[in-house]
């Protein structure tokens, strides 16, 4: 069975779009981000035998999120050592006063080059979390799983995202970022 | 950014429990601050959904990836074209999605999972589909049990507490013991919805694992698969019917294990 590669076939290609689009938000380049993708998908058809059925597509998102932290990690960026920073941040966060005024936080009819932008400025925890919530509609399960942290570790970085988002797209804000 | 934030995104995102979702319901009604936070997120939501990039994989890498395998015969290759950029077209192709911003309600009694099916159904399609969506809404109504780490209503393993906790809840009783000697201690007990109807939720635990096990009424003359064993987003999901109830057990524990429970709870028939 591990043998078989129509059967990785069919539960990689439906994938494939899905693969790329977590690798280039998190690399944030094309071109890296299809060296990424090919190189996850060389340690997913290694590691097919190891699959044991079920949904492939966290399995598959697990193995290109590993793939480009091991590629950002090489070229020392970095980006993947958000673990240590992660208090910083959330001190930070908390010190951001509420809107007083609630008009201040409506987001307006942003571009979507505003908030592509927005979303690629945010740390990269708080990104793949969001990424893979709001783009690839996961579950708070399969990205703890995918991300390797528990659950209310997502819970808190989808929530820190979105509130840095909705401050980045304040009609002030957005200026600076377009 | 506070602790609020949390549960409204965890509402907004469909994965509350019932009981969780109705507190914050109530609250939501009380405090128009909060309602106004949450038309807020639910607006920025949006906005990312209909407008972030979603990065289609070239043709080039797609290429690759074929020239990987040793036989490209029958793989199903989707046509890039068929690939949307943006949250749009997706919308379309999973049309509960679209309801989740919407409608409160549906986040709720998670029709949001139900609808498809439900459509489906009334169309003629095969009951296997049907009790695919039941299986599926019974893994996220589990998740949601764990996430919101509350999966119990009545917490006992005295099943003279549980049980008659839930008969006068419901209009029917499931069969409830603790199986505390064969390794399934019995910790508790909730209500919750399947397929838009109140169904008896136990909840055991097997070393590390816990099983939830729903529990409703069927309708002995609708048509129904006795048993169907599935692997529904990484969770063992064993379907029975015994005895005019619909079983469902839900875990991550091994097919086994969640058999063994399964045939203690709700012996096969003759068996």
């Amino acid at each position: 069975m591990q043998d078989d590669p129509g059967r990785f076939a069919a539960s990689v290609l439906p994938h494939l779009d899905a693969a790329y689009n977590l690798a280039r938000w998190l690399v944030r380049d094309a071109h890296d981000a299809q060296d990424v993708v090919q190189d996850a998908l060389v340690r997913a058809l290694r590691h097919f035998d190891g699959f044991r059925g079920g949904d492939p597509r966290p399995w598959l998102l697990a193995i290109v999120r590993n793939a480009a932290f091991a590629w950002l990690g090489a070229r020392r960026t970095g980006e993947v050592d958000f673990a240590d920073h992660e208090h910083e941040l959330a001190a930070a966060l908390a010190l951001d006063a509420p809107p007083a005024d609630p008009e201040s936080l409506a987001i307006r009819r942003a571009e979507r080059r505003e908030i592509d932008a927005a979303i690629a400025a945010l740390p990269i925890a708080f990104r793949e979390a969001l990424v893979l919530r709001e783009l690839e509609e996961l579950s708070y399960r399969d990205i703890a799983r995918i991300t390797d942290v528990p659950i209310g570790t997502v819970m808190s970085r989808l929530s820190r995202a979105r509130h840095l988002l909705a401050v980045a797209l304040r009609p002030e804000a957005a200026r600076n970022l377009a | 950014m506070n602790d609020d934030d949390l549960w409204l995104d965890a509402l907004l995102d469909d994965e509350l429990d019932a009981p969780a979702s109705l507190a914050l319901q109530r609250r939501l009604a009380a405090e128009p601050a909060l309602q106004q936070r949450l038309d807020e997120r639910r607006a920025l939501r949006e906005a990312i959904r209909a407008q972030a990039t979603r990065h289609a994989a070239p043709d080039e890498l797609r290429a690759n990836l074929m020239a990987m395998l040793p036989s490209r015969a029958d793989a199903p290759a989707s046509p890039p074209a068929a690939r949307e950029r943006g949250a749009a077209r997706r919308r379309m192709a999973l049309p509960w999605a679209a309801g989740i911003g919407g409608a409160l309600v549906a986040t709720l009694c998670t029709l949001a999972v139900v609808a498809p099916a439900s459509l489906g159904w009334h169309r003629g399609a095969a009951i296997g589909d049907l009790q695919t969506a039941e299986a599926s809404e019974a893994v996220s109504a589990h998740t949601r049990a764990l996430l919101v780490d509350h999966p119990i209503e009545v917490a006992s393993s005295d099943q003279h507490t549980v049980r008659p906790w839930l008969s006068a809840r419901l209009n029917f009783v499931p069969p409830v013991t603790d199986f505390a000697p064969q390794g399934f201690p019995l910790v508790g007990a909730r209500r919750d919805v399947l397929s838009g109807e109140t169904a008896a939720a136990l909840v055991y635990r097997h070393g590390a694992h816990v099983i939830s096990v729903f529990a409703r009424p069927v309708d002995p003359s609708a048509p129904r698969a006795a048993e169907a064993t599935r692997v529904v987003r990484g969770f063992n999901v064993i379907e029975r019917t015994q005895g005019g109830l619909a079983f469902c057990f839900v875990s991550d524990a091994n097919p086994h294990e969640l058999r063994t429970l399964a045939d203690l709870v709700a012996p096969p028939a003759g068996g």
